[in-house]
């Protein structure tokens, strides 16, 4: 499905034909609970989000606009509600994870001996640690380019900024990236 | 190009959505520059251990979820009238600017109202509107609860299965969400609630047969016990062979076993 075909879906479910939203579903809600789970970390409040996400479409449909972009649309409602979400509990931990074993049991290793699987899993924990020390403007630019496979301008358009804020900022997040895993290292080395 | 210049071509360069002259001007500067090749260097490095992070699958739920959603709002829309008028702007509509009218407007519903609820106490049982009103009432009820039986936390569902037993005649949808709830929730205390709840309607067939086949699915040994009390109880002597399977299977709990063989005498 081409972004020219979601934009024509999201026209239908704009103009009340609201089952069409169901195709949008299918397409992104996985891409949606990725996105929240990398810069929340929950499950549940991922879960809750993405749903929180489908429901402010449904409720602001009518503020589509046929030259907007569906996937930079959803996207921007995304962000309004993680913001809104942490702004209502102030005292939530932004970056919280489950336990450690929920996240890692499900990380398939098929085809890895034991020490791959293992030293597989210590990487996960140790890029998962380095991201939740990121400022949440840097991670969130990361996590849009690196993982939502989204285009500089597409994020551009989604965080409302220019396209040379947004690679700018990119830099600057891989930069202290680097330095935090350096760090996360050196402290278990030592 | 300089190596400011170069740099802020990286986050391109790391997503490969250069063009070929771009890439080959960064190819040339980086042959030349020691300090560009290393920091690059590290900026990939960076890029590519993110990829650990893998995808994960959401939970069957929140497709669940989604779709029950969704078809509220598809029977909202289906239910507005065409012009789209609501009932805040038909009162709106009747409600007096000026104050006077306002004050004359107020005791005149009051008085109605006052009118209408004598009657209704006179007549409780002829008052085809509070019927109505009941029936409504019902019908948002049965909506909660099959909502509520979907949702993510248990305690939520706990909730959804006690309001299934103030439904007075619940509909198949609820009857159905209830058996489903008995035989795959993931908590046992909603699977023992939602037995509970069932019980009540005993007399409906599909419950009957529904608890039945729920035996043998069921893996907890309490709720087991409990739909073995209720076969046992209701003489229902379907459950026989079943009964008789899961007394000899070396599977299930001893307890189980044990309260099979009685649940058997007692039928037999």
């Amino acid at each position: 499905m081409s972004s020219a075909a979601d934009n024509e879906l999201m026209l239908k479910v704009r103009d009340g034909d609201l089952g069409k939203l169901s195709f949008l579903f299918e397409r992104y809600h996985r891409a949606l609970f990725n996105f929240f789970l990398r810069s929340t970390g929950g499950r549940d409040l991922s879960e809750d989000l993405v749903q929180e996400v489908f429901l402010r479409i449904l409720k602001y449909r009518h503020t589509f606009r046929p030259d907007s972009q569906f996937s930079a649309w959803m996207y921007h409602v995304a962000r309004n509600a993680q913001i809104d979400h942490f702004r209502k509990h102030k005292h939530a931990d932004e970056f919280s994870h489950d336990s450690e074993e929920d996240i890692f049991s499900e990380i398939a290793s098929p085809g890895l001996t034991p020490e791959q699987a293992f030293a597989k899993r210590q990487e996960t924990r140790l890029v998962r640690k380095a991201l939740s020390e990121l400022p949440a403007e840097k991670r969130e630019v990361l996590i849009l380019s690196r993982y939502q496979g989204l285009k500089y301008e597409e994020i551009a358009t989604i965080l409302g900024c220019e396209v040379g804020t947004v690679k700018g900022r990119v830099f600057r997040a891989i930069r202290e990236l680097a330095e935090v895993l350096d760090g996360i290292t050196g402290e278990k080395a030592s | 190009m300089n190596c400011e210049q170069v740099k802020r071509e990286f986050p391109d360069y790391l997503v490969k959505s250069l063009s070929q002259e771009g890439s080959a001007a960064i190819q040339a500067h980086l042959a030349a520059c020691v300090a560009c090749r290393e920091e690059l260097a590290t900026l990939e490095s960076v890029w590519s251990r993110l990829g650990v992070l893998e995808d994960s699958q959401p939970s069957p739920q929140m497709r669940t979820r989604f779709y029950v959603m969704l078809e509220e709002h598809q029977l909202k829309l289906r239910s507005q009238p065409k012009g789209r008028v609501t009932l805040g702007d038909w009162v709106a509509g009747w409600w007096p600017a000026r104050p006077l009218w306002q004050f004359a407007l107020g005791v005149l519903l009051l008085s109605v109202g006052v009118g209408l609820g004598r009657l209704s106490v006179e007549r409780p049982r002829e008052n085809g509107e509070i019927v109505r009103l009941r029936d409504e009432v019902g019908g948002l009820r049965e909506l909660l609860t099959l909502s509520l039986l979907q949702q993510q936390s248990a305690s939520e569902r706990l909730r959804g299965v006690s309001w299934s037993s103030q439904v007075q005649q619940p509909e198949e949808a609820i009857l159905s969400a209830l058996l489903q709830t008995l035989n795959s929730d993931p908590n046992v205390n909603v699977r023992l609630a939602a037995l509970e709840a069932l019980q009540k309607f005993s007399s409906v067939q599909e419950v009957r047969q529904g608890l039945l086949h729920a035996l043998e699915r069921q893996k907890s040994p309490l709720v087991q016990i409990m739909l073995i009390d209720w076969l046992v109880e209701n003489k229902e002597r379907q459950a026989i062979n079943m009964l008789t399977r899961m007394s000899d299977e070396p599977k299930v709990q001893p307890k189980v076993r044990e309260r099979a063989r009685w649940g058997l005498q007692q039928l037999s």
